[in-house]
């Protein structure tokens, strides 16, 4: 019925002008083909496509409600909502390109894994560098599920101001070199000496210091990271 | 926004209950201190039987404050006292707890030891 209606009017149209006619059929029969596609009645060709699409669309859904009973009425709503919500979302690409924007802060699980795995890697061979410095009871803490600020702590025991010097030369030199990482925190040795590096905390006690502040203990729900040095023998005393 | 004479509530386990401020470290003549400033104080009041006593003198770190502190990203966030952390020279807290929530502008500081001893970091 659409077709006929084309074919009319591109005659009426070719018997007044010679080019014309060309364009507007062309036109016409494109405005028949859609309305043809979603069976509109063949009554307004210059009706816009999206316009005549609603109209079928709303058709439709009033057959599958009139006919479906109980679940199969719940399913095809269903499905007409998300054929919906893909046109939707087809118009907001279209609108706004492909991007997706999100929120800065929040990370993908796999690289908050990665980042663990590095502070994880870097806590190790501080700790490593501790023992060879002779620090005694050192313990790796994973405190990231505790505390917001930080993962993991280090705790260590040196017997001197010495030795609490060696070994915090010795871990700053070693973050510098190896992981470009700069230490916060004290740089005369204290008794209580705590090297800051963002992710990874180094608290160096003397051993009264250790057992009066007792930080183990506070953060006791912490997960210890068992070290691989430890399993070695310890040297002769 | 501490200035001599305030008074202000400890936050820690050191024994000392009550602060006065006599000095802000810093400038010669400087007027108020604010969170994360250390400031030389006289302890007015003391828990009994504790190392600390009563008009001894002591430095302290500023952790609360009544004036607002505000951040870059606009929060600000103000406290319902005027609150202090006893330290000595070298910087180490007397107490070995921390009480109460305390700002995290003090691990820029330099004092991630008392950001360590404390329950909750804002």
């Amino acid at each position: 019925m659409a077709s006929s209606t084309v074919l009319n009017v591109a005659g009426a149209l070719l018997s007044g002008d010679f080019r014309l006619p060309s364009l507007s059929s062309q036109r016409l029969r494109k405005s028949s083909s859609s309305t043809s596609m979603f069976r509109l009645s063949n009554g307004d060709l210059s009706a816009p496509y999206t316009c005549s699409w609603r109209l079928s669309r709303d058709k439709a859904l009033t057959n599958s409600k009139s006919f479906a009973v109980g679940r199969e009425a719940e399913d095809g709503f269903l499905s007409n909502v998300s054929e919906d919500s893909d046109e939707m979302f087809d118009d907001l690409f279209n609108k706004y390109g492909k991007v997706v924007y999100k929120s800065d802060d929040l990370k993908s699980p796999t690289a908050e894994v990665d980042d663990d795995a590095e502070s994880l890697a870097f806590a190790v061979e501080m700790a490593k560098v501790a023992s060879e410095v002779k620090a005694g009871d050192i313990k790796v803490l994973f405190v990231k599920p505790l505390v917001y600020w930080t993962r993991f702590f280090i705790i260590a025991t040196a017997f001197s101001r010495p030795q609490i010097d060696a070994i915090g030369s010795r871990m700053r030199d070693m973050a510098e070199k190896k992981y470009g990482k700069v230490a916060n925190g004290d740089v005369k040795p204290n008794a209580w000496t705590l090297l800051d590096f963002g992710d990874v905390v180094i608290h160096l006690f003397l051993p009264p210091q250790r057992t009066f502040y007792n930080l183990e203990d506070f953060y006791g729900n912490a997960m210890s990271v068992p070290l691989p040095f430890e399993d070695e023998a310890p040297p002769r005393s | 926004m501490i200035q001599p004479q305030t008074y202000l509530n400890v936050a820690d386990n050191s024994g000392a209950r009550k602060l006065m401020c006599i000095r802000i470290i810093g400038a010669s003549n400087r007027r108020y201190a604010h969170i994360g400033d250390v400031i030389v104080a006289v302890i007015k009041e003391a828990i009994p039987n504790t190392p600390l006593e009563r008009s001894e003198v002591i430095r302290a770190v500023i952790v609360r404050t009544c004036k607002e502190l505000k951040r870059n990203n606009g929060t600000i966030i103000r406290y319902d006292d005027n609150a202090a952390v006893v330290i000595d020279q070298e910087g180490n807290p007397k107490g070995t707890r921390v009480f109460g929530a305390i700002p995290r502008e003090l691990r820029q500081l330099n004092f991630t030891k008392i950001v360590s001893l404390a329950p909750e970091v804002l």
